[in-house]
């Protein structure tokens, strides 16, 4: 179920009551992992399967790696768990994709292959729980963590709803000790959690749902290419509806374990105020991309090889964490061209050792970052790469295009992302926690009763995240 | 689990820990185990400031909730796709022999269900969706061997001939419709509908900020998007929204908001005879095949062309002419219909914006109606297997 419900609402309210009553930690663990399988399971019920599957397939795989007394025998498990967690996202996710690759390959050589019909329905959130979890077998395979004691608490981490179809994506050593002793959520942190809860809605409901998403709808769904400024608009709705969204989402589930007194890492560091690539990455979806860098980069050899191998681990690793947000090769040209941010950066860097942006140039350089990443956002909204480059030309000034965009979304889109940025510079150097800890009360109050009044009156129809696709 | 530091390498273009953060995460602790998050909470009285937000909030969703009201909104049950979904699964939990209503908001608005029941006995399962051919929800129909009932079909011109559906993702969206949107759909309508006037998409805040006096873009060409028009009940029993009877500034406005396609270029699709034509052969074939497929079940089926005046009936007549559209419909697939131009006793009757009508006219619409429904129905030899639709 979405976090924007009704019935996630009731379903919330119910696990808070059980998780206050005082029943043994390991029964409240069990409500917990129920509750949790019953979220995923509001869904499609029949999905909870592969939750089972990747569940214990780790769990078997990471006790039998670690007991084995050879290198080749802990290799057979670890690849056992990878293929198994990758198989599964292969099948379900790439497999249509793959097919029709094959498809145009054969066709390319003059074979006509009609590849069969492709009916499966993605299960929500596969992407982010095989990462979750193929991080355990990967920690244990790399002696970074021993594995969990308890099948319980592993299977706890590997479920639980808060984390479990959008992120962050955890690692097992940040959530399995928090199962290891009782937690209740404290009046503090339950009233925290929901402020977080009600900043997230705002941002999803109102802003991301409310305001931005028909703009980018309007250019990126039409099939009118677009002018300058629609094309612009457009792109910059998009870069402000994926953020709100996607942030929006995060910061609930951050806000929902809280009340339940647990603690989420930041998944998000006001991005939109990144000086270059590689701080844009240290603020966007934080915990992809250091998953990333850790089962992916790193093992590609990172920077410990050269420069040659340096520039291949990072294009390798972008072009795959764009493919991983979706079947397309829009995705694997959003990872590319963000690889190719990176490479040049990196380039740069060595070229001016020590270079210290001043004032002026660090607001320069932000907004270069800023303006390159809405290029590339342009790939990963874009259903074909005739409607991306149809949008590049419009935002390049090429197309003679009759204007699409009312007044009211133009004025509207422009308030709201400039809203955004604006806040990021704020907050680029601070937490939301450090800056509310210098707010009074009473302003606090009415931004907090304003943004719940206007997530009531937006009246979101609980549609999904966007996330939740890939 | 315990965890264990291993050697680190650095990010891609970074190095080790940002010292500017307040709070480390991942991003800063490459290649390690992570440790459990810390989460601060700021040092305030957050006890009031919930209390003070949660009276602020309360005030002002009750002063949303007056406007409204003072507008004359009264709290309803939402045309939704779950609460289409709803209706649609009574088909499969046992209903699959009743009388089903499928069709656009004319079929919607002006069949009334109370009055059927009166008549027949029976309450139809109300499927029509507003701004939508019917032929979606009949070929819907079609493909489903649960359904062996009876079906009227709900014909307006504008819609059914060029294939138009508004809400044609409903279908869909009832057919893959999971337990989380059931739940919701079934709180909202036991905790909010009945209560709140202001619960509908036409007072949701982005509808109503789109709706001010904005400066028209030089070069675009916006169209007033339609109003709300009715109110329905939990099972979509709907009929027009008083306001366009009693109100008629806001009567004046539907008639402005329909005027907008009765002018101006056709889409690309209809913008020749030829192409308008093909079109329209299009949506008879389909029909004819859900036809088929229906009557070789058994199940009976007769077309409706409901009530329609004005400017709205004569623009309906340019674009798709009984003639070439209504007649070959009814020759075509062999099915009897029923159009409000041959029936005086479905004339004449109240329409403030042209194509509904009013609740009272609808009553008297659906109390002449059933009868003639009743008796095609009764008329209508079940089919055997091979035999129909040409």
């Amino acid at each position: 179920m979405v976090f924007n419900s009704l019935a996630f609402m009731a379903f919330f309210a119910v696990v808070l009551a059980l998780h206050a009553l005082p029943l043994p930690w390991t029964t409240k663990k069990i409500n917990l992992l129920v509750a949790s399988y019953l979220f995923y399971a509001a869904w499609n019920p029949p999905f909870v399967i592969l939750l089972w599957v990747s569940t214990v397939v780790d769990w078997f795989a990471a006790q039998k790696l670690v007991h084995a007394q050879r290198p080749v025998v802990r290799r057979a498990w670890m690849l056992l768990s990878v293929v198994a967690n990758l198989g599964m996202l292969g099948y379900f996710k790439y497999g249509h994709f793959l097919l029709e690759n094959f498809s145009d390959l054969m066709a390319s050589v003059g074979v006509h292959y009609v590849p069969p019909a492709w009916d499966i329905v993605l299960p929500v959130g596969i992407s982010f729980y095989t990462f979750a979890t193929l991080s355990y077998t990967l920690d244990v395979y790399l002696r970074r963590a021993l594995p969990a004691r308890k099948f319980l608490d592993y299977a706890l981490f590997v479920t639980f709803f808060p984390h479990l179809v959008a992120g962050p994506i955890m690692r097992p050593t940040e959530l399995v000790p928090q199962f290891e002793s009782p937690r209740k959520g404290s009046r503090r942190q339950l009233q925290f959690g929901m402020v977080l809860v009600t900043l997230g809605l705002f941002q999803k409901v109102v802003l991301a749902d409310g305001f931005l998403a028909k703009a980018a709808e309007m250019i990126y769904d039409a099939e009118q290419a677009p002018g300058a400024l629609d094309a612009w608009v457009g792109t910059l709705a998009f870069s402000g509806q994926i953020f709100c969204d996607f942030a929006g989402y995060s910061t609930i589930a951050i806000g929902v374990a809280m009340c339940l007194g647990f603690a989420m890492p930041d998944n998000f560091r006001f991005p939109y105020a990144a000086v270059g690539f590689s701080d844009f990455w240290r603020r966007w979806h934080i915990t992809l991309s250091s998953w990333l860098r850790d089962y992916l980069y790193i093992p590609l050899g990172g920077n410990r090889h050269g420069e040659g191998r340096t520039y291949m681990a990072l294009m390798g690793t972008m072009l795959l964490g764009g493919l991983w947000h979706g079947a397309s090769w829009t995705f694997v040209v959003w990872g590319g061209l963000h690889g190719i941010y990176l490479s040049v950066e990196r380039q740069l860097r060595q070229r001016f050792p020590g270079y210290q942006p001043g004032p002026v140039a660090l607001v320069a350089l932000g907004l270069l970052t800023w303006t390159l990443v809405n290029v590339t956002w342009v790939f990963f909204r874009a259903h074909s790469f005739s409607k991306a480059w149809s949008v590049l030309r419009g935002m390049a000034g090429v197309n003679a295009a009759a204007p699409i965009l009312p007044t009211m979304y133009l004025a509207t889109t422009l308030l709201i992302v400039a809203g955004v940025v604006v806040a990021h510079w704020q907050m680029r150097q601070r937490t939301l926690e450090s800056v509310l800890q210098r707010v009074s009360a009473i302003p606090l109050a009415v931004a907090l009763g304003l943004m719940a009044f206007l997530v009531v009156i937006t009246q979101g129809s609980g549609s999904a995240f966007i996330y939740f696709q890939f | 689990m315990r965890s264990s530091i291993s050697s680190s390498d650095g990010t891609p273009g970074s190095g080790a820990a940002h010292p500017d953060f307040v709070r480390l995460t991942a991003a800063d602790r490459p290649g390690v185990a992570q440790p459990v998050p810390e989460r601060d909470i700021p040092e305030r009285p957050w006890g009031a400031i919930w209390l003070g937000a949660i009276l602020l909030a309360m005030v002002l969703i009750g002063a949303w909730e007056l406007h409204w009201r003072a507008f004359g909104v009264t709290p309803g049950y939402a045309n939704t796709d779950s609460e289409w979904a709803q209706q649609r699964r009574r088909i499969d939990h046992g209903e699959g022999n009743a009388t089903v209503l499928v069709g656009s908001s004319r079929t919607l608005f002006d069949v009334q269900l109370p009055v059927w029941q009166q008549l027949t006995g029976e309450r139809p399962i109300q499927l029509a969706l507003e701004g939508t051919s019917s032929l979606p929800a009949l070929e819907d129909l079609a493909a489903d061997p649960k359904f062996t009932g009876r079906v009227l079909v709900g014909v307006t011109s504008s819609l059914f001939f060029t294939g138009f559906a508004y809400r044609g993702d409903a279908i869909a969206k009832a057919h893959k419709e999971g337990p989380s949107r059931r739940i919701s759909n079934w709180l909202s309508m036991h905790l909010v509908e009945p209560y709140f006037a202001f619960d509908n998409p036409d007072f949701a805040l982005a509808t109503v900020i789109a709706r001010q006096e904005w400066p028209v873009r030089p070069g675009t060409h916006p169209r007033m998007a339609v109003r709300k028009l009715s109110n329905s009940d939990a099972d979509r029993n709907t009929h027009l929204w008083n306001k366009l009877v009693t109100d008629v500034g806001y009567r004046d406005l539907a008639r402005r908001i329909w005027s907008q396609q009765f002018t101006g270029p056709p889409p690309p699709a209809m913008d020749t005879p030829a192409k308008l034509e093909a079109l329209e052969q299009k949506q008879i074939d389909r029909a004819v095949a859900a036809v088929a497929k229906l009557r070789a079940r058994g199940v009976k089926v007769v077309f409706l062309r409901a009530p329609v005046i004005g400017p709205y009936y004569d623009f309906e007549e340019k674009i798709a002419p009984r003639a070439r559209t209504w007649d070959k419909l009814l020759a075509r697939t062999g099915v009897p219909g029923i159009s409000f131009t041959d029936y005086p006793q479905l004339q004449g009757l109240e329409q403030p914006e042209w194509s509904h009508l009013s609740e009272p006219a609808a009553r008297k619409f659906t109390a002449a109606l059933v009868p003639l429904v009743v008796s095609v129905f009764q008329q209508t030899p079940v089919l055997a297997q091979g035999t129909g639709p040409r």
